[in-house]
């Protein structure tokens, strides 16, 4: 494992220069690229080192850094090895290259992702209502869309539920573990 | 002809009776609660001795069974198929999602009280009911039936006004039709 490791990041530094990459335990290996190089990498890692398979594309809202980062997954059937292909992009104005030319299957994650992050893709087919119907506030994935207040004022609450008590406050009691502090932002 | 009270009373005394034996449900499943459907159905818990059954389509059913959460999309769906059942109609909200929201209550996309955008006849709690609960709700169902109770599609006539304006406001888009029942 660690030679193809090895072997595909000196192929990939050797066609690109922006890329850094990180090795993780096991069958895993990141790199990440400016999203100027998303479509050639993806391209050079499908069609010259066999990354034939798109396993996934995912997308993560860093609020605090103002950045979305996108992951690639991709996944070699011969090498037996995951690739993560991450790239970040600005969270006012987000913009990503279109890549459904390169799998077919990819149109599906970019307009979702285009629905729920807002993220322009460009030259994306079917770029219209998919997932939600009638959606008029921010895209609801987004981590500043205040989902609890929205079903409150959208959906109304049965009464009698205000009063329901946290109960991992007694489950922590008998079971001796802590809150993680950044859990306990969201305790009721 | 039957024109005085009291006929009246007993032909809708054999009516309730006879539709309490022959309930046909549409099956529709929306949530995770539409897993415990099929036990209840077959051999091992067998609704059918109590006369409930499935029905293929929305024009043959004569109750909707909710089983559970519903995005405001399934929802838009769903008044529509109610809208095609025949008279007499009856909606059972099933699991706690239809009743307060269950563990769905902070989602965007799921509504939270179904007694506002359909008329439900009885609710059946638990998350999700075991098929027990399912035949106790049928036999709660089947009881205010014989009653004369569950009018749930008269009140849907009546307040259609208030469902239509509870239900626009999710969905703006909805296509609604001049009913003239
Ligand atoms: S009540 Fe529970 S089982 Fe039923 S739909 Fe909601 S979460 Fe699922």
């Amino acid at each position: 494992m660690k030679d193809i490791k090895a072997k595909l990041t000196e192929k990939i530094k050797a066609s690109f220069d922006t890329v850094s990459e990180k090795d993780y335990n096991g069958n895993r290996l990141d790199f990440h690229v400016d999203v100027k190089i998303i479509p050639q990498i993806l391209t050079f890692l499908k069609v010259n080192l066999g990354y034939i398979h798109l396993s996934h594309i995912s997308c993560v809202d860093w609020l605090e850094e103002g950045e979305f980062e996108i992951i690639y997954i991709l996944w070699s059937p011969v090498e037996k090895l995951k690739v993560f292909v991450r790239t970040r992009i600005n969270r006012e104005k987000p913009v990503l290259p279109n890549i459904d030319m390169i799998w077919r299957q990819a149109n599906t994650y970019e307009r979702e992702m285009r629905e729920m992050f807002g993220i322009e893709i460009e030259g994306l087919e079917g770029a219209e209502e998919f997932l939600l119907e009638d959606w008029q506030e921010m895209p609801p994935m987004r981590r500043d869309f205040q989902t609890e207040e929205y079903a409150e004022k959208t959906f109304w609450s049965r009464e009698g539920r205000e009063d329901a008590i946290d109960v991992r406050e007694e489950i922590i009691k008998r079971s001796r573990e802590e809150i993680p502090d950044f859990a306990k932002k969201y305790s009721r | 002809m039957i024109n005085d009270k009291n006929s009246q009373k007993i032909v809708d005394i054999i009516q309730n009776w006879a539709r309490k034996h022959s309930i046909w449900v549409l099956a529709y499943g929306t949530g995770c609660g539409a897993i415990e459907i099929p036990p209840t159905m077959t051999s091992r818990y067998d609704a059918e001795r109590l006369g409930v059954r499935g029905a293929a389509t929305p024009r043959q059913a004569d109750v909707l069974l909710v089983t559970g959460y519903l995005t405001t999309k399934t929802l838009k769906r769903v008044i529509r198929v109610y809208e095609q059942m025949q008279d007499p109609k009856f909606v059972i909200g099933f699991g706690s999602c239809t009743i307060n929201g269950g563990m769905y209550y902070d989602s965007y996309n799921t509504i939270k009280l179904l007694d506002k955008y359909l008329p439900v006849d009885v609710y059946i709690n638990g998350c999700m009911p075991r098929p027990e609960a399912v035949l106790a709700g049928f036999g709660k169902l089947q009881e205010i039936i014989a009653e004369g109770r569950a009018n749930g599609a008269q009140k849907y006539k009546d307040n259609l006004e208030w469902y239509k304006a509870n239900q626009k406001k999710i969905i703006p888009s909805l296509l609604t039709t001049d009913y003239n029942w």
